[in-house]
């Protein structure tokens, strides 16, 4: 029989293709009559005119390079949105609007946003990776020294997420503020003092209802439970007969003892901070571990989704660098980068924990304990679990906060 | 306590992180470009591309927070279209200007073709982003947008137009008013790109050269009809011997069923018939080019004109999914509404899914015609 899927009905079809005219057909033109216009409205003459091959202007065009430059304008198109996104989100808890728990969905969606965009932009290497080396090395000499090092937004990214100046590898820590004069030397300044999402999430972590010591007192509970929980294990290990499983056990069970003896102990904590392997104030990981612990109350459900979509940003973020990093590799080699970093070294360099903004949230996965060791909460005793703050008298459900 | 130790600058602590503190090669360097010379932002021309984001919304004084994402995500879209645009000329430009013959030239295509798959994979993932906007945010900036639509997309209906949709296969909204949403220089544009040959044009001239099907050569179709009727005479004459049952009657039925299907496929009458109606769009020759391609894909000059023939399938499946994605996004963000532009809205959207947009629909449809590898013509190592 023929493959075409028309051919035993075709005499219908002709009919039926040719005469639809039904609901989906009808409607007019609008358009035509004048008006914003989508290319007007998306100001397309810029953007679709900004292409200009350095390979063509030196009069050797090369085609690969159209792809280059595509790539990382849509790139910075996508840091612009994501900027956009996080300073609105920044101000919400700068202008204290966070306080009023209505205004916590606005913050998840659009830090979950945040972390769909950087998903597309790990992706979207994939795209810039069909180029071979040997294409890019016909044009890669007709772009020095412009570099990634001068991408003004992807500093203001990393700064206003909260990466750390002294977080920072030497080299980057060295000169990534050589890059940037005038206007864009002072709006990477600004982004260095003002509140950095991290230094926000801190405070607003801080404020977790429950760590009130004269209150529910989490923290105190926790301790006395974990360490009760720790002693009773111990007591039934001692009671086994003697034997290798029974001697590994108490090992295990000592090295628990000890990390919690650690978790607890606030100048190690202060210690760690000053190293920059913890960039929490002792009281806010306090708040962190809470929500962990309670996120199934109403009130703790959605800032459990911030936290863990904060985490996504961060592994994202690091993906993205990896990805870089792969990349790279592969077009140059062990070549320095046009900037006159070693290249694909210095990359590598940047792939690690130092970069990790909330590296805190995801430790707090060290010291999860059974379900029957955290404190019990319960509705009747504890009313802070269903009363949410709405007192700011400036929320609208429609209002924005920008 | 604050998190970071030099917020304030209350501490003058030197962070020492003991063991990544070490000089070593990866930190050496100098920084080339503080010393002048062509920069990041102004080789991407950075000033055009982030000033270009103006929300209609706060210009009547109701700013509106998603219409950023809006702006940005059809922005992101218009510069991959450039992207694929770009590419899909250079393939165009190599087969008009007869570069293909050489066929050095081919990986070029190859190459190329598969990059515009890949864009379009990007843009089908790219949804997900706009959809993290919610009906009840876009409301908030609908209305400022009228008329505004993508039927004004001028690039989007060039490479519609590029790649190989037909004018008579369009819907008929569609197909009345596509043209009228542009004046002036795109107008012109617009209709070189229709006049120009296609990508599908230029791939069908290409299929009807390959080499094998001349008839006073190898002559691929005459040897393939000879062996599939010889085929199905040898099952046939087997199946006869068999015992009677409803079981055999069965399998005769299905067998006579499978011989008309070829027939059909000998018949180059029929063959013109559906072309006319645009229910194939190759020739008769081309047709049989891709088939010998099918069948002899491992042969070495075969191997990329087969890794091709996928490539454009994948381009046609790729854009289906795009319209897809795009008609499940619009009825979630506005249900049945019209559309800004004037359309019926997502039921006009719906109605372009399926083969009526599908370019190379005979590629997916030889795979009706597959037959066992013995009864495929052997071809002598001379050949």
């Amino acid at each position: 029989m023929s493959g075409c899927p028309y051919f035993q009905r075709r005499h219908q079809l002709i009919n039926k293709l040719d005469e639809e005219v039904d609901d989906s057909q009808e409607g007019t033109n609008k358009a035509s009559k004048g008006g914003i216009i989508y290319g007007d409205y998306l100001q397309l003459d810029k953007i679709v005119t900004s292409q200009l091959l350095q390979s063509e202007l030196k009069g050797n065009k090369i085609h690969d390079e159209h792809l280059f430059i595509v790539t990382h304008q849509a790139y910075e198109l996508w840091f612009k949105q994501i900027l956009w996104e996080l300073d609105s989100v920044r101000e919400i808890f700068i202008s204290g609007h966070v306080r009023d728990e209505r205004n916590m969905l606005k913050v998840n969606t659009r830090i979950h946003r945040i972390v769909m965009v950087l998903r597309l932009l790990v992706d979207q290497f994939a795209v810039l990776e069909t180029m071979t080396a040997l294409d890019f090395y016909d044009f890669r000499e007709y772009l020095s020294p412009a570099s990634g090092f001068q991408s003004l937004q992807f500093r203001l990214l990393e700064n206003k997420i909260g990466v750390c100046d002294s977080g920072r590898v030497p080299y980057n820590r060295r000169h990534y503020r050589d890059n940037f004069k005038g206007q864009e030397s002072e709006l990477l300044l600004r982004s260095e003092q003002e509140p950095t999402l991290l230094q926000l999430v801190e405070k607003w972590l801080e404020r977790t209802p429950g760590l009130e010591e004269d209150g529910f007192n989490f923290w105190g509970k926790l301790q006395t439970n974990i360490f009760e929980g720790i002693r009773k294990e111990r007591e039934a290990t001692e009671k086994m007969p003697d034997s290798e499983f029974k001697e590994e056990k108490m090992d295990e069970l000592n090295k628990q003892k000890d990390l919690f003896v650690s978790l607890f102990d606030e100048k190690r904590h202060e210690h760690l901070l000053s190293k920059g392997e913890r960039r929490l104030s002792y009281k806010a990981l306090q708040g962190a571990l809470m929500i962990y612990f309670y996120r199934e109350e109403p009130r703790f459900q959605v800032p459990f989704q911030l936290l863990t979509s904060l985490m996504d940003i961060d592994t994202f973020m690091t993906k993205w660098r990896y990805n870089h990093v792969c990349m790279v590799h592969r077009m140059i080699g062990s070549k320095t980068g046009t900037g006159g970093s070693s290249g694909y070294l210095y990359l590598r360099s940047t792939v690690s924990d130092r970069y990790k903004v909330f590296v805190d949230l995801f430790n707090l996965a060290t010291f999860l304990v059974p379900r029957d060791w955290v404190p019990k909460l319960s509705p009747n005793e504890h009313p802070f679990l269903y009363t949410a703050e709405c007192c700011d008298s400036s929320y609208f459900s429609s209002d924005d906060s920008d | 306590m604050s998190g970071c130790p030099f917020s304030g600058k209350e501490y003058q602590f030197k962070i020492t992180y003991s063991t990544t503190e070490e000089e070593d090669d990866s930190q050496r360097g100098i920084d080339k470009a503080a010393k002048g010379g062509l920069i990041y932002g102004k080789y991407l021309q950075l000033d055009k591309i982030l000033n270009a984001q103006a929300l209609e919304s706060e210009k009547r004084h109701s700013k509106s927070h998603d219409e950023h994402l809006f702006i940005v995500t059809h922005q992101a879209y218009e510069l991959w279209f450039k992207q694929v645009l770009w590419e899909l000329d250079s393939v165009r430009e190599l087969f008009i200007q007869n570069h293909v013959p050489d066929e050095r030239n081919m990986l070029k295509v190859v190459s190329r073709i598969h990059r515009i798959t890949v864009i379009l994979k990007l843009l089908v993932n790219q949804f997900a982003v706009l959809e993290t906007m919610t009906p009840l945010d876009f409301f908030d900036f609908r209305e400022y947008l009228f008329p505004a639509s993508g039927f004004q997309s001028l690039q989007f209906r060039l490479l519609e137009i590029k790649v190989g949709v037909a004018d008579n296969r369009r819907v008929p909204y569609n197909r009345q008013h596509y043209r009228e949403n542009f004046h002036g220089q795109e107008s012109e544009d617009l209709l070189r790109s229709e006049q120009e040959p296609s990508l599908l044009q230029l791939v069908e001239k290409w299929l009807e050269r390959t080499p094998g099907l001349e008839e006073d050569g190898f002559n691929f179709w005459g040897k393939l009809q000879a062996n599939i009727e010889e085929g199905f005479k040898l099952k046939m004459q087997k199946l006869e011997k068999e015992p009677d049952s409803e079981r055999k009657e069965d399998m005769l039925q299905d067998l006579k069923k499978q011989r008309e299907g070829f027939t059909s496929l000998f018949d180059s009458n029929h063959h013109d018939d559906l072309l006319r109606k645009g229910e194939r769009r190759l020739s008769y020759k081309g047709l049989q080019g891709a088939l010998m391609i099918y069948f002899y894909r491992e042969e070495l000059q075969f191997q990329i004109p087969f890794q091709l023939l996928n490539s454009l399938m994948e381009v046609d499946t790729l854009m289906n999914k795009w319209r897809y994605h795009h008609v499940c996004m619009v009825h979630r963000m506005i249900g049945s509404k019209a559309g800004t532009g004037g359309s019926s809205g997502y039921h006009y959207l719906r109605s372009t899914i399926g083969d009526r947009y599908k370019v190379f629909v005979d590629l997916f449809n030889l795979t009706t015609y597959l037959v066992p590898r013995d009864w495929v013509p052997k071809i002598e190592p001379q050949h």
